[in-house]
């Protein structure tokens, strides 16, 4: 009984000291406004930067995943060390976990379809394609094994190129002509978006058999394989540059091939930092059995995966993303000073109050609370305002064409920061105000 | 048993590098129901006596007794309490809370004390009605004339049925007829409801309300004057 009226009273007191605290805030409207502005501007940045930030991150992503997951290039930067056109066969029965791998060929042709001419850039893939990078039509149906085989005059058009050709008309059955021989169109790709899978919705793409004809080579400088998991993407890499370096003989070369063998297995366990299989050549020796091969320093062969190069390219920009929330931190504790500046006014001005107060019962906790309360609603006043202001910059920024992203941790980090500004920058005030003997109080006036 | 007890009481404050004795052994005992003025010339140690009795002030020697308890030995929560329970307080400026209205001003020791809603607002109003404004409820201090913020003064001052009402200069900052206003209420408050009252003045005409006037001249009681009841208005 005696115990639940004393809680009674602390509700009646804690309840009031929250009205008083409400009070203090609304008795100055202007200095309140403008405190709880600080606080805001500084939620608003850390809000919007780092949305933007996240923003960029998910961009790019986005851009990697377009590609097609689990993707892995080879790619052969020297004339040397080019594919035949059937060693991507050769590819996947020999690496574990491949699913799938086609021949690379691209280049530019010209293309002219009724008074329309121009230059295309084209790609040369086999059947796979589609299902190597995630590629789906829009309309008609992708190129057969047997189309590659028999080098048949068939094209896929990108989903600009079909659009700027033949407008809004469906071109599967049209024919056009690519470096003065006749194709036939037999599908269009869904469309990607503006930069995404390599630009794909401007190209055409047609059988790698057809593509060797028309830039009259022999050999392949990519190949394009899947692999069936991102664990087994990892593995194949490391599978892979031990085949290649063997098949371009370095693995003899001790020292400097050593090293690159090291980083390639580790990059396949760990997924850090060593994403590339680069295969480097070693740096040659006097009686270096292979003159063919180019100078030292330059890499014969990338073999690269997708999944890696994002992970990376997340990484980077989730520091990025974390240092403009830094950044814009700064702008909070600048708010958050604003409302530790506020608060030792008001305790100054409001002495002859606190001592009324205190003579009429009011306990040190009172006035601790009270001051305290304050300086958090202002604070909460500013995260709410600040939260609302960067969400409608972020839409600003978004409707500018970027790339932005509402991230609930920005939200919740500011909201935390503010808070504990509110709270670390107001206890000074509030026991200030509640530690000034009654007497001072009363006689300040 | 007097209410209230001080006893050979000292008070000196440090003014620089000089200790300053304000109070210099002062016995004073008040007891249930007594009018009491305390008058002196400005500088003569009443306020700072005041400030004593209201436990706002320890003194730095001798010992008080509000009601047998010995406030020296009290820790600040407790002089809360204290001051919440025992004290009612009518400053010479009034001290009203701007930004509420009389009666929620009166309600200020009433929440301190942990009061709900309705059972504070019908105290309030009593008090409010005592001293004649009980048709001034919702006004803000703005809003009243000098002589009736100290009426609401006063209310909040009693809502609490405290054990001695302390006014320091109660009239200092009001004309002749709010104040004659005021000291009609302080007896009235003395001899129908039987509150203890102790002011502070340095204007003998208000101090001649009491029943009691104790002289203080630098730091110590000079005189004690017995006042005929019934003096004044």
């Amino acid at each position: 009984m005696e115990n639940s009226k004393k809680r009674g009273s602390f509700l009646v007191r804690w309840w009031f000291t929250a009205k008083m605290a409400l009070h203090g805030i609304v008795a100055n409207p202007l200095r309140s406004a403008l405190t709880i502005l600080g606080v805001a501007i500084g939620v608003a940045s850390v809000v919007s930067l780092m949305g933007i930030g996240e923003g960029a991150r998910r961009a790019v992503v986005e851009q990697f995943e377009s590609l097609g997951a689990n993707v892995i290039t080879i790619t052969a930067h020297d004339p040397s060390v080019e594919f035949d056109t059937e060693y991507h066969e050769e590819l996947i029965e020999r690496v574990v976990g491949l699913e799938a791998a086609t021949p690379v060929v691209s280049d530019k042709a010209s293309l002219k379809w009724r008074r329309t001419r121009g230059r295309v850039d084209f790609l040369g893939v086999n059947n796979q394609f589609p299902f190597i990078r995630d590629h789906e039509l829009a309309s008609g149906h992708f190129f057969t094994s047997l189309h590659v085989k028999q080098r048949s005059p068939v094209v896929v058009l990108g989903y600009n190129v079909a659009i700027s050709l033949l407008g809004g008309r469906n071109p599967v059955g049209k024919s056009i002509t690519i470096d003065g021989n006749t194709y036939r169109i037999i599908g269009v790709l869904k469309e990607k978006g503006i930069g995404k899978a390599e630009d794909i919705d401007n190209k055409i793409v047609i059988p790698y058999t057809s593509a060797l004809k028309i830039s009259e080579k022999r050999k392949v400088d990519a190949i394009w394989a899947k692999a069936a998991s991102k664990i087994e993407a990892d593995l194949a890499i490391v599978q892979l540059g031990r085949i290649f370096k063997r098949k371009l003989g370095l693995d003899q070369k001790a020292p400097n091939f050593a090293s690159a063998k090291e980083g390639e297995e580790e990059g396949g366990k760990e997924g850090g930092e060593e994403n590339k299989g680069s295969v480097k050549p070693v740096p040659k020796e006097p009686d270096s059995p292979r003159p063919t091969l180019p100078s030292s320093g330059d890499n014969l062969i990338t073999i690269t995966s997708l999944n890696k190069l994002v992970q990376e390219a997340d990484k980077a920009n989730r520091v990025m993303t974390l240092l403009l929330g830094g950044i814009a931190a700064v702008s909070l504790l600048v708010g958050g000073l604003g409302i530790m500046n506020i608060m030792l006014v008001s305790v100054t001005e409001r002495r002859t109050e606190i001592g009324v107060r205190r003579a009429l019962g009011a306990k040190q906790t009172d006035l601790l609370l009270q001051f305290l309360l304050e300086a958090l609603y202002v604070s909460i006043i500013g995260s709410i305002a600040g939260i609302a202001a960067g969400i409608w910059g972020l839409d600003i920024f978004e409707n500018q064409g970027f790339q932005t992203a509402v991230s609930f941790s920005a939200i919740k980090i500011a909201t935390v920061v503010a808070l504990s500004s509110g709270l670390v920058f107001g206890v000074y005030p509030a026991i200030s105000a509640s530690s000034v003997p009654p007497v001072e109080a009363l006689r300040s006036q | 048993m007097a209410l209230l007890k001080l006893e050979d009481i000292h008070h000196s404050y440090k003014m620089g590098q000089i200790n300053v004795d304000v109070l210099k052994g002062i016995d004073i005992h008040i007891s249930r129901g007594e009018f009491v003025s305390i008058m002196g010339p400005s500088g003569s140690g009443k306020s700072t006596l005041l400030n004593i009795l209201g436990c706002l002030d320890i003194a730095t020697r001798g010992t008080y007794e509000i009601d047998g308890n010995r406030i020296e030995k009290l820790s600040d929560s407790r002089l809360a309490d204290i001051r919440n329970e025992f004290l009612g307080f009518v400053f010479q400026h009034f001290h009203l809370l701007s930004h509420l209205n009389a009666r929620e001003n009166v309600e200020l020791p009433l929440i301190y004390r942990g009061m709900w809603g309705n059972d504070r607002k019908r105290k309030a109003t009593e008090a409010l009605e005592i001293v004649g404004l009980g048709d001034r409820l919702h006004h803000l201090p703005s809003q009243l004339s000098g002589g009736e913020k100290q009426r609401v003064a006063i209310a909040r001052a009693i809502t609490m049925e405290p054990a001695v009402v302390l006014a320091d200069e109660p009239t200092g900052a009001l004309d002749s007829h709010s104040s004659n206003n005021i000291m009609r209420i302080f007896k009235k408050l003395n001899k129908e409801l039987g509150m203890t009252i102790v002011q502070v003045t340095h204007d003998y005409e208000v101090s001649l309300h009491g029943q009691k006037t104790y002289h203080i001249l630098d730091g110590v009681i000079e005189r004690i004057e017995n006042v005929e009841s019934g003096g004044g208005v």
